[in-house]
């Protein structure tokens, strides 16, 4: 393989890896959610986090993304939510993947 | 409680700004759905549209940056005063270079936080242009969308922050600041350490950002196409603070 080739490819690779990086961000961005006051991420963590707790409690305290605490009384509902802008903000990641990976 | 955007728009010499509020403002409206109060002056005020309320003042004029390897007017003194100039109980300030493509803003209205900014960005050009950690000894925060609200304590920061504007000599060299013109982000920054020892509340996410030097080549109310290197990228769906003055609208 030739050098030109060789510097097309990494060009590419960069733009795509550019490209898969403000994918991600936006997805981030999206991620966030307000409930009772606090701000959170609808992240696997969050998820996880209160799935597990509510399994125990029926309210309990958490951490927002400034490390405050918070008293989640619905936890059922907060769940709901956070799946839901989960799953919308890798939705649109997952879309954007697809076409990165055609280039 | 009543919640609305205040942006800053002042058509200079070198620049004329208000294409891009214009365009910001309609870009609220359709993603925020929030009323709009435009801080300007007469000459500027003629061109605006689709702003809900209009706060006129004469800005002061003495600050400079550099743009392009060239000196050009900032006249970005008096968003220090934009606690008194809000009408509203909760405020998002906006710089009229900060394009909405998404609700999320709405998010961080709806806390109980009463002073939220960004204190990380991120470069869409890949490059991390916006790594400011050896320009000061404190960490930069960026005053481009700040979201506060009329109570007491946000008060002291506004008046703190006015009161680093009147000193601005004394608290760059306190802080080894090294840009020499007046910058609000260093300005917020330096308020909140004096003020909330430094423990302030920020926005959790890092705000997308788009250098000067890069090439604005297609914007409209879907989605922003950047040139940079040759190469051509997109945004979609993502808001974003744009730096290049030169926008070509209605393309």
């Amino acid at each position: 393989m030739d050098i030109k080739s060789l510097r097309e490819q990494s060009d590419l690779s960069f733009d795509i890896a550019t490209a898969k990086q403000n994918a991600l961000e936006k997805a981030r961005s999206r991620q966030i959610v307000a409930h009772r006051g606090h701000l959170f991420r609808a992240d696997a963590e969050t998820i996880n986090l209160i799935s597990t707790l509510k399994q125990q409690h029926s309210t309990f305290f958490i951490l927002d993304v400034n490390q405050n605490p918070c008293e989640i009384t619905d936890p059922d509902d907060f769940l709901n939510l956070l799946i839901t802008r989960n799953q919308e903000a890798l939705n649109q990641y997952h879309q954007l993947y697809q076409q990165l990976k055609k280039r | 409680m009543t919640t609305g955007v205040l942006i800053y728009c002042f058509d200079t010499e070198a620049v004329k700004y208000h294409p891009t509020a214009n365009f910001a403002i309609a870009q609220i409206k359709k993603h925020l759905g929030l009323p709009v109060t435009v801080v300007t002056d007469s000459n500027t005020q003629i061109h605006l549209q689709g702003q809900d309320n209009v706060v006129l003042i004469e800005p002061r004029k003495n600050n400079r940056r550099f743009y392009k390897d060239k000196s050009i007017p900032w006249l970005n003194l008096e968003r220090t005063n934009a606690y008194e100039y809000s009408p509203y109980d909760v405020t998002v300030l906006m710089d009229s270079d900060y394009f909405v493509y998404t609700d999320n803003i709405l998010q961080y209205v709806d806390t109980a936080y009463d002073f939220l900014l960004h204190n990380r960005v991120y470069d869409a050009t890949g490059r991390n242009s916006f790594l400011y950690t050896s320009k000061s000894l404190i960490p930069i925060v960026w005053a481009t969308l700040t979201i506060f609200k009329k109570t007491p304590s946000v008060k002291k920061i506004f008046d703190m922050i006015k009161h680093i504007q009147t000193h601005y000599d004394y608290f760059c060299n306190l802080y080894r600041i090294d840009f020499q013109n007046y910058r609000n982000d260093y300005a917020f920054a330096i308020a909140l350490n004096q003020m909330d020892g430094y423990s302030s509340n920020f926005l959790p996410s890092a705000m997308t950002m788009l250098p000067s030097d890069t090439e604005i080549i297609k914007i409209n109310e879907q989605y922003l196409a950047f040139k940079y290197n040759e190469k051509i990228s997109y945004l979609e769906n993502q808001d974003v603070h744009v730096l290049n003055k030169e926008i070509p609208f209605n393309v």
